[in-house]
């Protein structure tokens, strides 16, 4: 769990850290240890990601607890910017700027100049795959534009530091796939640690095997991927199945020790199975439906989005 | 090195803000504000007038006392606070400059983009007008004592608007009432109480320096001297107050 050990290695360290917007809780009793290398954070939309990255860059201010930041507590303490480089899930490219007139302020706004802050965008943009578009207006780029060039003056300064905030929302796949292997690029090669977040679990596991899971602004587990999927895999799932001659195989699912329940849906043709290893149930399908002589034309679980995982793991 | 990035992230911001206050999208608004302004001192001049008094009247009228207030409120009131509800503030609030200064890196573009704004306006007013007379050195004097006041006004419209701004969330309503209410009624009442607009100052300075027109006349002024300090006063205080609320401020 989270929260454990800290020593000069920590990112980002926080201890009960609770943040509220009126009668809105933003994150609470968050605890949290970042190290170097690539953290994702995982949660689902409202959860307390953007929030926290908020807190991490010092915009707005906790109302309980701590947090440090590079070893430094990040409200009014401008300096630390020069450590961090964020890019935001939203939009905030000055639509009017062409995207190196955008680079060029950021430059400027971390005292760069001349032929170094020229020779730097250049060298950025190309990183980026955006060296084509740099003179274009960024009101006029699509989304994977927008996002590489958001990514871009994050990078500018060249921070210790790199905080995405859901950096492949609304990309297409091939944008998503270049993007994920530019983030692994950029800690591999650049060595700059990377907190990225996202809503998708899959995502994150193409990118960093260290996660965080968030829901409800708490911090519900971290550590290796495998440990949480492990935990997962303990999550009792429910798995609709639909076809021929379902209630013969329903009749056998009963004596399976992985099965927790199984109950009818609207028609005989279609169950719903609770079971507590789904590893063995799929595992043991084919022979389920040899045995019971069945058709399966349609089968797919409930429980394979996020918001169901996180339901259970804060239940647990 | 922390005062060279300081300095530096003031002046970006200043020349990035001063562009788009000037060549973006508001630069229509200053085109509007000189047409206006050029028809009715053109018409006006081509008419049977005594020149320097009614010249000198209309300037005052139009530029120091509507327009600039106005201006500067609809430039001021939108320039960090459009930036906070769009969130292109991102990349200026997650910059190593101490939130403090960059509300200077605000409010410097914005005083400059309306004293050129009004500067240019008051240019093209004057030139309708005195074009169709006589420009002579007096007229000059006129001309010139009135960009004085525009860029004092300027300076000080501007900080408070600025503050407006980001005092309020909705700073247009606040602004409007500032500037048409309190500007234009409270500060052409008699007695006392006019004394509680910016309006005011600007006149009394105004009538120490141009010996034309109503403002020469101006029988309620207060001290030359004692207006400029006032003004001066107010304006660091505005200018104080602002970057402390912006340095406060959350940006959620």
């Amino acid at each position: 769990m989270t929260g454990e050990g800290s020593g000069p290695q920590s990112i980002i360290r926080t201890e009960a850290l609770s943040k509220w917007y009126g009668e809105v809780i933003g994150l609470n009793n968050f605890n949290l240890d970042v190290r170097p290398g690539i953290t994702g954070i995982v949660g689902p939309n409202g959860s307390g990601k953007s929030t926290l990255f908020k807190l991490v860059l010092g915009l707005i201010r906790h109302n309980a607890g701590t947090i440090t930041v590079l070893g430094r507590k990040p409200w009014g303490n401008a300096d630390l910017h020069s450590s961090i480089g964020f890019c935001p899930d939203y939009e905030s490219l000055p639509v009017d700027s062409t995207g190196r007139e955008y680079l060029a302020l950021v430059g400027r706004l971390h005292a760069m100049q001349g032929a170094e802050l020229s020779k730097r965008i250049d060298e950025i943009a190309k990183l980026v795959e955006m060296g084509r578009a740099l003179d274009r207006k960024t009101g006029g780029y699509s989304k994977g534009m927008k996002q590489r060039m958001k990514i871009a003056g994050a990078l500018l300064h060249d921070p210790e530091l790199l905080i995405l905030d859901e950096p492949l929302s609304g990309t297409d796949p091939l944008v998503r796939k270049d993007i994920i292997d530019l983030i692994k690029r950029l800690n591999r090669d650049h060595g700059h640690d990377v907190v990225v977040s996202s809503h998708v679990l899959f995502e994150i596991e193409r990118m960093t095997h260290n996660v965080v899971l968030i829901y409800k602004g708490r911090a519900v587990a971290s550590g290796d991927i495998s440990d949480i999927r492990d935990l997962m895999d303990k999550h009792p799932h429910n798995i609709i199945v639909e076809g021929r001659g379902i209630a013969a195989m329903a009749k056998l699912l009963l004596d399976r020790d992985y099965v927790v329940s199984v109950a009818f849906n609207d028609s005989k043709d279609s169950v719903t199975v609770q079971v507590s290893r789904p590893d063995d149930f799929f595992d043991g399908l084919p022979t389920l439906i040899d045995e019971a002589q069945c058709s399966v034309t349609k089968m797919y679980s409930l429980d394979d989005n996020l918001e169901a995982i996180f339901r259970y793991l804060v239940g647990r | 090195m922390d005062m060279i990035r300081t300095m530096a992230g003031i002046a970006a911001l200043t020349l990035f803000s001063a562009k788009k206050l000037l060549l973006g999208k508001k630069t229509i608004i200053s085109i509007l504000v000189a047409l206006f302004v050029a028809a009715v001192m053109g018409y006006a001049g081509a008419q049977d007038v005594e020149p320097l008094e009614d010249g000198t009247n209309l300037l005052d009228t139009l530029i120091l006392f509507f327009f600039m207030p106005v201006t500067a409120m609809i430039f001021g009131s939108s320039l960090i606070r459009d930036e906070i509800d769009d969130r292109s503030i991102t990349h200026v609030a997650t910059a190593p400059l101490d939130r403090a200064f960059t509300y200077v890196g605000y409010y410097l573009p914005l005083s400059i983009a309306v004293a050129v704004s009004m500067v240019a306006v008051s240019t093209v007013g004057f030139l309708a007008f005195f074009g169709q007379h006589r420009m002579g050195s007096e007229e000059l004097e006129v001309y010139l004592e009135f960009l004085g006041l525009v860029v004092i006004g300027s300076f000080v419209y501007s900080s408070l608007f600025l503050a407006i701004s980001v005092l309020f969330k909705k700073p247009v309503f606040f602004g409007l009432f500032y500037a048409f209410i309190w500007e234009g009624f409270v500060g052409s009442l008699p007695g006392a109480i006019q004394k509680a607009s910016v309006k005011h100052y600007l006149r009394s300075i105004g009538s120490g320096w141009v010996e034309h027109g109503d403002i020469s006349g101006f029988d309620q002024a207060s001290s030359v001297w004692g207006s400029a300090v006032l003004l001066l006063v107010l304006m660091v205080f505005l200018l104080v107050f602002g970057a402390f609320l912006f340095r406060e401020k959350e940006l959620v």
